[in-house]
């Protein structure tokens, strides 16, 4: 394979695909697209970075302005956890609009996270949204077909390919250039979205992880690219017409990018049914009641509980005891309301991985889910990464409790047992400044692409079959 | 001639493939419908069994103190889904169904979200209004594409123009064979709908047919707009798909992103803070003033009166406790009123931007007959202020009295269901659409017109 026949040939196609009126109007609209959905994407993330960073804050000044009480007050006064936004969520938003973004903690209760922009929506949200990633995952396949679906099938109509053939040019050769020339063309539109990303994030600034994610992501969609150009050539060669090119091509944009993606999830929903929100909170509820009802004045468990640990003080009341019960018996309660929480939180996150497996397996046989699930992975927007915000919250959440309820056994006189009004019975507030603040921290990049290993593999292996089968074309093809 | 017309219709194995592909969706989305339904029904199902145990239970061991009972004991309120919803799923997979709150406050409550898998969230759901806003517009674009550059790249146009009267008129029989494809296959599922999911056949049923069907028409006049300008096969069928696109995913998604970014709701956040503030810092603040704001709340309550000895302002009661509650309701009004006015303003935007953008209204008018949309949500949360108002004020004169546990009819406390009405706006629902199919025609009309002057037709 001579170099200067691919360049030339890939030149060649350049040239002829400016020479159409059609590609300019074209490339217009999908400028005009992209540099929307990054102005929005950018302004969206610096407008909601700015709400929750001035409510975490606020929720903190709160916090930090209560006067001496009892802990437990300040258990329940609870703080808020909000979710913040990765800086590349403005490329690919993923389903952050989907997940709640502000959670209240507080001692004894896991409450939802809530005020997803969709509870906040009209319902047009329906629709899909629109980011970068999402023009780069829908329109961009559908403009690299209409591009290049009559590459080589006008060239056979009108005969040229067999007089570039005659002149000594080499299948192989000829493919390769196509190809080539139509990457390049995709590469006009990635490289200014990329260099656009750029200067977002230089201003935006972020962790260590940024910038391999950032790499990577430009990696994923230029192989994603390439891939379509090599199957675009391949179906072009391989059609008898333009026109049978430009069908097959359409048929496999609306089967890979609009049925199977939402037919899949639908299914893993219909097989993998989750529990109601009744169901899951009763289920927990009797446990914790079976475990040990700290609410029932008589409830056994806590009755032993006591018994025991007056017997190990060698004490016969708990006013006897050197700390106070109160605190203690809480956070006896809130580590075994927790674990069986966190047991039954655990199933159902299984659940919807299960119900999310089928639509991520089709990763295998659709390299645009390949490409949707490693770009939200990489933008920290998908669906691992909220649930390890839901994590963080939670183990704060837990914290707090916990060190409220040290302050109680440690602080507040062994003989207020019960009740946590007034002002006798309080801790000093310079402890509350001493509990740190919450801070949601995003999840290495390496644990990310871990994550979406099969999608990644998945795409690797979809471009090694493609550039063979290219290769298999041109010694099978035919000129006329 | 008409029934050449089936038979040559029916002859290509794509026509058959697609029918039988989108009547599968079809059946598919009804029966994920179905399951929403049960879904739904079950967990209405579970809350009132669920509510009659948590009330025994908690009434056996709070016998003696009416005020801690009354912290534990959640009420339910459903919004029992009309059997439509389960063509049209729309918001009420995020919006959950269910409001189960206690007396205390209820802005720290109401907003609480039903446990939902995100992913399905953002992949949607395959309802039959998916199947009928996104894929029938497929159908009928793989159907349309080549109605006349088929036959001028086979070659029978030049019969069709020697042989027929009229070529328009041809034309037109050989479209309205598959208009009537369409329009059957739309009936059948309708039909099977009706018959799984138990649908009653009231106004807002034939709304949903009628609008159904104007947007079939719609979808026809957009395609026979591209057809008479009598490009090649593959340039109709890349501008009709392109069509598709911008007004099926890129103009809502673009407008969504307008409308969510111009305006933002930082006020459900200030609502959150502003409701526990409201409440938890009443704790350390006088007695007096609580009180104060509680009775001028609730004047009928005045006559509990006022801690008057220093010893009392120590000194813990259920009447003191409640009225901070009500302070964090109180206090959070302001941001929780600002928060439905966004809301709402956030819908009416939407709403008059989709009059001109057929798909757009029919998915929010869908949602909206089924009792699925943004609207019927947030009459939902309306309903459950008054429903918490009615618990609240029944409860608390026997709180403050500490009355009997026992002597309370707890057996009447069924979970209850949000009362909708729902008259169908006729004109408001299918005008945007008899409107842009009637611009569409006249369009082509002259479009015909000028290619009859230059002799192209």
């Amino acid at each position: 394979m001579r170099k200067e026949t691919v360049l030339l040939i890939a030149r060649h196609f350049w040239v002829n695909t400016f020479k159409t009126k059609a590609i300019y109007p074209l490339m217009t609209v999908i400028f005009g697209l992209l540099c929307f959905s990054a102005y929005t994407g950018w302004t969206n993330y610096e407008k909601q970075t700015e709400i929750r960073s001035h409510y975490q804050h606020e929720a903190r000044e709160s916090w930090e302005s209560n006067p001496d009480k009892h802990p437990h007050r300040m258990a329940h006064f609870g703080t808020f956890a909000f979710r913040q936004k990765y800086p590349l969520s403005m490329f690919d938003s993923g389903i952050e609009s989907f997940t709640g973004n502000a959670v209240f903690l507080e001692a004894h209760k896991q409450n939802s996270v809530n005020f997803s922009e969709a509870s906040l929506s009209t319902g047009l949200l329906r629709f899909g949204e629109l980011s970068m990633a999402m023009i780069l995952q829908t329109v961009f396949p559908l403009i690299i077909f209409f591009l290049g679906f009559s590459a080589v099938s006008a060239d056979r109509e009108n005969g040229t390919l067999k007089i570039i053939l005659t002149q000594g040019a080499r299948w192989k050769e000829i493919l390769m250039g196509k190809t080539l020339g139509l990457m390049a063309l995709t590469l006009l539109c990635l490289v200014p979205v990329g260099l656009l990303m750029l200067f977002f994030l230089i201003a935006e600034g972020g962790d260590a992880g940024l910038w391999p994610r950032f790499f990577v992501l430009g990696l994923v969609y230029g192989m994603f690219f390439m891939l379509l150009s090599m199957v675009t050539i391949a179906v072009s060669t391989s059609s008898a017409k333009s026109k049978n090119a430009l069908i097959k091509l359409l048929a496999i944009w609306l089967l890979l990018v609009v049925l199977l993606p939402r037919s899949s999830q639908a299914l893993g929903s219909y097989f993998f049914p989750s529990p109601s929100k009744v169901e899951f909170q009763s289920v927990i509820e009797e446990e914790i009641i079976q475990k040990g009802d700290s609410h029932n004045p008589n409830d056994p468990y806590f009755k032993q509980l006591k018994d025991s640990v007056l017997k190990v003080h060698q004490v016969s009341s708990v006013e006897e005891l050197p700390f106070n019960y109160g605190g203690f018996v809480m956070g006896q309660g809130e580590k075994n309301s927790s674990v069986i929480y966190e047991n039954h939180l655990n199933e159902l996150m299984q659940i919807y991985k299960k119900q999310n497996s089928i639509s991520e397996l089709t990763a295998v046989i659709n390299p645009y889910i390949a490409v949707k699930n490693l770009s939200m992975a990489l933008s920290g927007t998908d669906f691992a990464a909220y649930v390890d915000f839901q994590d963080q919250a939670e183990k704060y959440r837990y914290e707090l409790a916990q060190k409220m309820n040290e302050l109680q056994m440690e602080y507040i006189s062994p003989a207020k047992v019960s009740g946590s009004n007034g002002k006798t019975h309080v801790v000093g507030k310079e402890n509350w400044s001493e509990m740190p603040d919450f801070h949601h921290r995003f999840f290495s990049f390496g644990r990310a692409v871990k994550n979406e290993l099969l999608s990644l593999i998945s795409l690797v292996l979809w471009c090694l079959a493609a550039v063979w089968y290219i290769s298999y074309l041109s010694k099978k093809a035919k000129s006329v | 001639m008409y029934r050449l017309m089936f038979k040559q219709f029916f002859r290509s194995n794509v026509v058959i493939l697609c029918l039988l592909l989108v009547s599968v969706l079809g059946m598919t989305g009804i029966l994920i419908g179905k399951q929403f339904l049960d879904r739904q029904e079950r967990a209405a199902e579970q809350v009132t069994l669920y509510q009659q145990e948590h009330i025994e239970r908690n009434v056996n061991f709070h016998q003696e103190e009416f005020g801690l009972l009354m912290y534990y004991l959640k009420f339910a309120l459903i919004n029992k889904p009309e059997k439509m919803a389960g063509l049209s799923i729309g918001q009420s997979d995020v919006n959950p169904a269910i409001q189960h709150v206690t007396i205390r406050n209820l802005e720290g409550q109401k907003y609480d979200t039903d446990l939902v898998n995100p992913s399905s969230l953002q992949s949607g759901n395959l309802d039959l209004g998916f199947v009928i806003i996104y894929l029938l517009p497929l159908l009928i674009i793989v159907f349309t594409f080549n109605l006349l550059s088929e036959e001028r790249e086979v070659g029978t146009w030049q019969l069709v123009s020697i042989q027929s009267r009229s070529k328009l008129k041809y034309l037109l029989a050989k479209l309205s064979v598959r208009v009537l494809v369409i329009l059957a296959l739309f009936v059948l599922l309708l039909t099977a709908a009706k018959l799984v999911l138990g649908i009653p056949l009231d106004a807002a049923f034939f709304a949903f047919f009628l609008l159904g069907f104007c947007y079939i028409i719609f979808w026809f006049t957009v395609c026979f707009l591209v057809v008479v300008f009598q490009k090649n096969s593959s340039l109709n069928a890349l501008t009709m798909l392109s069509l598709w696109l911008v007004l099926a995913i890129l103009l809502p998604a673009s407008i969504n992103s307008y409308v969510s970014n111009r305006y933002p709701v930082p006020e459900a956040l200030a609502t959150m803070i502003e409701q526990r503030d409201g409440y938890h810092k009443k704790w350390d603040s006088d007695k007096r003033e609580t009180m104060a704001d509680f009775y001028a709340h609730y004047p009928q309550f005045e006559d509990y009166g006022m801690p008057e000895e220093e010893e009392e302002e120590e000194e813990f009661t259920w009447l003191w406790y409640y009225a901070m509650q009500q302070m964090g309701d109180d206090e959070a009004r302001e941001e929780s009123d600002a928060m439905r006015a966004k809301l709402e303003q956030r819908g009416k935007v939407s709403r008059s931007i989709a009059w001109a953008i057929p798909t757009m209204h029919v998915q929010l008018a869908f949602n909206n007959l089924a009792g699925t949309g943004s609207t019927n949500h947030m009459e939902f949360l309306d309903k459950t202020n008054e429903f918490h108002e009615k618990m609240r004020l029944h409860f608390y004169p026997r709180i403050f009295d500490n009355a009997s546990v026992l002597e309370e009819n707890w057996e009447k406390f069924e979970p209850e269901f949000m009362e909708k009405e729902n008259a169908v706006e006729w004109f408001r629902l299918l005008l945007p659409v008899i409107i842009c199919s009637g611009l569409l025609l006249f369009l082509t009309f002259l479009k015909l017109t000028l290619s009859k002057q230059k002799g192209q037709w």
